[in-house]
């Protein structure tokens, strides 16, 4: 069941390649990828791991297996991949390639969120990087060519530091299994924690090795941005949580302090970059840089203290919520530049008279994105910050985390800040010239937004739908 | 009757008239304001009642269990009926009001959104629903004031109140998180404040006045009061129901809440350290101020506006001298009366055409008698005429305050307040009509009138129906009917009524300008420019700098460092290594052949 | 006469090897250089020769695998000069040039 949902994909953009009709494929891949991710979740019988010996020494294994974490993970993966191939503008006769390299990103996350191995888990985020680069580089906007190198390059540089900290971790541990991942000698933990820190934290855009990612989604086209700022991007994420927190525990707390400037510098530094932006895609980006500075938030409370209960249901949820909203957004934002020709707020204005429909879904991202009760992000960002006050005993004084907490707090302002800012600059005001004659969102464009739309609402009114997945 | 009903109806309501009854805008309002009045009804079943619920989990993983409850106490009863009585004549009200607008249903879904919001705040059983619903009402009240969003400035508005709310409640998140990790739960019946005494009071008041920010942001006490004013952009209505009844408020009613919540009673008010004296500062403060900058507005609705921070700065004085039981009453009669004011200058705005200059009107008296004489019964309520419903609850404010330095600060508010309230009143009721809109100005329509009726008669009848006052027994709310003639509180409040009613009458009685100009106060002290050059400097310099330094350090510098310092080993080869001359090959591989040769014939040795 | 012993041999053979990397290094027109590389070829013929004719076996012969090497240098040779001189030609063709100054199409 779970290599169906990998093979689902993968068969369905060889077949785009091969001749099959381009949209109708995808839609019936990730419709049918949904539905098979359903089922294997619904019930843990058919949801057993698969295994296959590739190479006997090294012993490396194509094996899946799903936990907790890496359900919800999936569960992002197909919702955002649905909406993602129904979402941007495809240009004329680019349709194979555009497809195809949408299910070949989705197929990769995936993968990497069901391996348990190490070689796969890394090999598959790799598979996914490259149609991100074809396509940012051939069917990107704006300055496609330099924002395709530069988040090649800078990916490529991560994962190769990555690599080599996953090598010398399972070097330790003897083995590329998940479930023979354990910890490793203290004396080699800093190193690795280190390794992996800078490995994972590039692909996670952490300050100040960020710069890759505003560009890159500005240019890249609308499913890649969705796929990459909404799933890939948890990849960092979900490997520092699942290999290292595990391997080298000891390594994280060194390096606490570190990673509380980091974060700060995401959340407060890219916040204050986010503010000064003129443009609406590259707001987008930044706050996603942004955003991910709450999840690291959590990870340092996590690495504060192992036994912290809070932080890893905070921080996995809260990458399931920003990457339902992030997608959502960048979604969105094709929309209007669709509608109007432009993503400069300054020549945007007054959008909800002539788009109401637009403007009430981009509000509602918008909300979700800086924190609204109601919807998810709010659920993960709240516990988030109980998982940084819940080491802290009244009366001593505060530890790194709490007091990160606290600074991390003013970032709720700072991202109000630029979403209303932008919003009210562009959907509210007096019309302009640019969106006198824009016509409202279309029926059909509808339905990924209110796909990641109805996701938001439903996981933040009732968010133990997504966390049931991590209590057992 | 299940108190759920009281936040499922309005909810429900919200989502038919978004999903289905855009198109239809006279059924939405229907909907809308027969919500509101079932909820109503379902309110006063609970007055008596000891019904309660049982808590739904919202999140409840190891470690953390947060909860939607609802804590039913008179506290919150009481509150309930204050928020869905003025909400009923509101909507009803707004019926005629918004009779013409062309997105009525938007506003009717906003409005029972925001009923669904506020009722959350006061049923909340915990902090964090409270935060969650404090946070919906912000959306709310942003939404309601952007409800004309198309006029830059109804824009500008409903975006500066949530930012400055943004502002508030964080310090309000960081005071409940400290507040969890010292009580390990943030239920308000689990709270114990005996857990405050064996911990500094450094600490104690710090998270108590880390929780006040939420109510400084909410409630608009200085300095985060810059937002009230501009909210006035919204419908009038609207301005009545959330800006001077009910969710401004909310920040009074969250104090109170605290306080009893954690026992915190004038005995025991040492645990908190300073804590309430800077509460009680930061409200009379804001409360003179305030009234300061009222008394030189010209726009109807700005005066009622800087009137009602001035009376919450009063509420969150009392709160500060350890008698939140003052506050609740004051904030409980003060939302009648300051509703019927707002909906009054709403009547009078709508018969003046959207005229909003009170300089412009004049004469309204014998042209909207109903309106004219509720309004004077509201601005009497408010001035604490002795037997209205403000003499009261704001004798019971200037009692707490008694014998300290603030009471004087209250006494001179007071006679602020009368004297700009008969401002207002001389001008745009007495005297003649000064311009077009007022001349054919005429008395509203029986839909708008009849809710100025009813609550003209609450500004006189709410300090005697107890069963609703929003106070909990445990707290001693006393007050005698007929005033004490030897109490010197009484005779400083009427003293300073009449000296504010004399001097307003001495100086705007047949004025057809103003006759006093003080730029300070119509200026409002420079707030708001202070602040936009705060912002300049330190967001958006500091953002355009930040930006500049992220571009330029570390994409320049660092990223573009790197890749130049690559690109240009790369250039170097290219340059000199890769000449295309044939002869430079040759030589190259000649020596490198020599070079093979040399290493492994010779060298090897 | 003396018979002339390996040593010279070899220091001719490296003589005509050094003309002619000279050669192909500091001259231009391509058919020198051309020539130039014979003579590189002869000169490692030569010296293949001379070991061949100094590294006398057991059975008093001289070792005649260092001489069946050169006959296969002087028939490859044969084919490489006729395959290089028919590129030469349609260079010219292609070009007009047959100098190496003028032809740096490999330049980066």
């Amino acid at each position: 069941m779970l290599l169906a949902l990998i093979l689902i994909p993968l068969l369905a953009a060889i077949g785009i390649l091969g001749g099959l009709p381009a949209r109708l494929s995808a839609v019936v891949a990730s419709l049918a990828n949904i539905l098979v991710a359903t089922y294997a979740l619904s019930c843990p019988a058919c949801s057993d791991g698969f295994s296959l010996q590739v190479l006997a020494d090294p012993n490396i294994n194509l094996s899946l297996g799903i936990t907790g974490i890496s359900a919800i993970m999936v569960i992002l993966s197909v919702i955002v991949t649905l909406a993602a191939v129904y979402s941007g503008k495809c240009p004329e006769g680019r349709e194979k390639l555009w497809y195809s390299s949408t299910l070949f990103i989705a197929a990769g996350a995936i993968g990497a969120f069901l391996s348990t191995d190490v070689f796969f888990f890394y090999a598959f985020h790799e598979l996914a990087l490259i149609p991100t680069f074809l396509m940012i580089g051939i069917l990107g906007r704006g300055d496609r060519k330099q924002a395709a190198w530069k988040i090649t390059i800078y990916l490529a540089f991560g994962s190769i530091i990555l690599l080599a900290g996953l090598l010398l971790a399972t070097a330790h541990t003897g083995s590329f299994a998940f479930s023979d991942l354990k910890e490793i000698p203290v004396a080699a933990q800093n190193t690795v924690a280190l390794l992996l820190i800078i490995g994972f934290g590039t692909l996670v855009s952490l300050f100040p090795l960020h710069s890759w990612a505003a560009p890159a989604y500005a240019s890249a086209p609308t499913p890649v941005a969705m796929l990459h700022a909404g799933v890939m991007k948890k990849f960092g994420l979900y490997g520092l949580l699942v290999i290292g927190m595990k391997v080298a525990p000891q390594g994280m707390l060194h390096w606490l302090p570190w990673i509380c400037v980091l974060l700060l510098g995401n959340i407060i530094w890219v916040g204050l970059v986010t503010i000064n932006q003129k443009r609406l895609d590259l707001m987008l980006g930044n706050s996603s840089v942004m955003h991910m500075g709450y999840i690291f938030l959590a990870i340092a409370a996590l690495s504060a203290n192992p036994d912290n209960t809070i932080a890893v249901p905070a921080a996995v949820l809260l990458m399931f919520a920003h990457g339902i909203s992030i997608a959502l957004l960048f979604s969105l934002a094709s929309v209007v530049e669709q509608k109007t020709g432009t993503l400069e707020i300054a020549q945007l204005g007054g959008l909800a008279k002539t788009a109401p429909a637009l403007a009430f879904l981009f509000g509602l991202a918008g909300m979700a994105s800086i924190g609204l009760p109601g919807l998810a992000n709010f659920a993960g960002e709240v516990m988030v910050f109980f998982a940084g006050f819940a080491d802290w005993t009244p009366g001593e004084s505060m530890g790194w985390v709490q007091i990160t907490t606290i600074i991390a707090l003013w970032g709720v302002v700072i991202s109000a800040v630029y979403m209303l800012r932008a919003y009210r600059n562009s959907f509210q005001g007096p019309l302009v010239k640019a969106t006198e004659n824009a016509s409202d969102i279309h029926n059909c464009e509808k339905i990924p937004s209110y796909i990641l739309a109805i996701t938001l609402l439903v996981v933040g009114i009732y968010p133990k739908i997504i966390l049931q997945f991590l209590s057992n | 009757m299940n108190p759920w009903l009281l936040l499922i109806l309005p909810i429900t309501s919200a989502v038919i008239i978004h999903l289905g009854l855009k198109r239809s805008a006279t059924a939405s309002a229907l909907l809308s304001s027969l919500c509101v009045i079932a909820t109503l009804i379902v309110s006063f079943s609970l007055l008596g009642s000891d019904a309660s619920v049982v808590a739904l989990d919202w999140i409840n993983i190891s470690g953390l269990n947060l909860e939607i409850g609802l804590e039913l106490d008179q506290l919150s009863k009481g509150m309930m009926i204050v928020v869905t009585g003025i909400g009923v004549l509101v909507h009803v009200f707004s019926l005629g009001y918004m009779k013409d607008d062309e997105a009525k249903a938007r506003y009717f879904g906003c409005l029972s959104l925001f009923m669904f919001s506020m009722t959350g705040i006061v049923l909340a059983s915990n902090f964090i629903m409270m935060f969650i619903f404090w946070e919906l009402v912000g959306l709310s009240s942003y939404l309601l004031i952007g409800h004309w969003y198309h006029k830059d400035s109804a824009a500008d508005a409903a975006k500066k109140a949530f930012l400055t709310n943004r502002i508030g409640d964080f310090g309000f998140m960081i005071g409940i998180l400290m507040l969890w990790g010292i009580m390990g739960t943030v239920v308000f019946a689990e709270m114990d404040g005996s857990q405050f005494s064996s911990l500094c009071t450094c600490l104690t008041g710090m998270v108590v006045l880390l929780i006040f920010c939420g109510a400084v942001g909410k409630s608009a006490q200085l300095p985060l009061h810059v937002w009230l004013p501009d909210a006035m952009e919204g419908p009038t209505p609207v301005s009545a129901l959330i800006h001077a009844a009910t969710m401004v408020a909310a920040g009074v009613y969250m104090m109170a809440r605290l306080f009893l919540s954690l026992g915190i009673t004038p005995d025991t008010a040492e645990l908190i350290g300073s804590a309430p004296q800077v509460i009680a500062w930061i409200g009379g403060i804001t409360s003179l101020f305030a009234a300061l900058m009222a008394t030189q507005q010209n726009d109807i609705k700005k005066i009622l506006a800087y009137s009602t921070l001035s009376q919450l700065g009063y509420m969150v004085m009392a709160v500060g001298l350890v008698a939140p039981e003052a506050g609740m009453f004051h904030l409980f009669t003060h939302a009648w009366f300051k509703a019927l004011l707002f909906l009054g200058s709403g009547a009078v705005i709508y018969a003046c055409h959207h005229e909003q200059d009170i300089w412009k009107m004049g004469g309204l008296l014998k042209k909207m008698p109903i309106t004219a004489i509720t309004f004077l019964i509201g601005t009497m309520a408010l001035t604490a005429v002795p037997f209205t419903a403000g003499f009261y609850s704001k004798e019971g404010i200037l009692h707490a305050a008694h014998h300290q330095p603030l009471f004087w600060v209250a006494a001179f508010v007071a006679l602020l307040t009368t004297f700009y309230m008969f401002r207002l009143f001389i001008v745009a009721f007495l005297g003649k009509a000064r311009e077009h809109g007022s001349k054919e100005a005429s008395e509203v329509s029986l839909i708008m009138s009849v809710p100025l009726v009813i609550l003209a008669v609450m500004s006189f009848a709410a300090p005697h129906i107890s069963a609703i006052f929003p106070v909990p027994s445990s707290w001693s709310l006393e007050f005698d009917v007929m005033p004490h003639f030897d109490d010197p509180v009484f005779w400083t409040s009427i003293g300073a009524f009449l000296i504010g009613a004399v001097l307003a009458f001495t100086i705007y009685s047949g004025k057809d300008k103003d006759p006093l100009s003080i730029p300070l106060f119509r200026n409002k002290f420079y707030f708001d420019e202070i602040y936009a050059w705060i912002i300049k400097i330190f967001q958006d310099a500091l953002a355009a700098i930040v930006h500049f330094l992220d571009a330029f350090l570390i994409n320049t510098l660092l990223v573009g460092g790197l890749t130049r310092s690559a690109t240009g080993i790369g250039n170097f080869f290219r340059r000199y290594a890769q000449s295309g001359s044939l002869s430079g090959y040759a030589f190259l591989m000649a020596v490198g052949v020599l070079l093979v040769i040399y290493f492994t014939v010779f060298a090897s040795k | 006469m003396p018979t002339p012993s390996l040593t010279e041999y070899l220091i001719i053979s490296g003589l005509l090897f050094s003309i002619g990397l000279g050669g192909v290094i500091i001259r231009r027109n391509i058919i020198v250089i051309f020539m130039c590389l014979e003579m590189m070829l002869a000169a490692a013929s030569l010296t293949l020769v001379a070991f061949s004719r100094f590294n006398v076996t057991d059975n008093g012969l001289p070792d005649y695998d260092g001489q069946m090497l050169v006959f296969f240098i002087i028939t490859v040779a044969a084919a490489e000069v006729a395959v290089g001189l028919a590129i030469i030609v349609s260079l010219y063709r292609a070009r007009q040039t047959i100098h190496t100054d003028e032809l740096t199409s490999l330049k980066g």
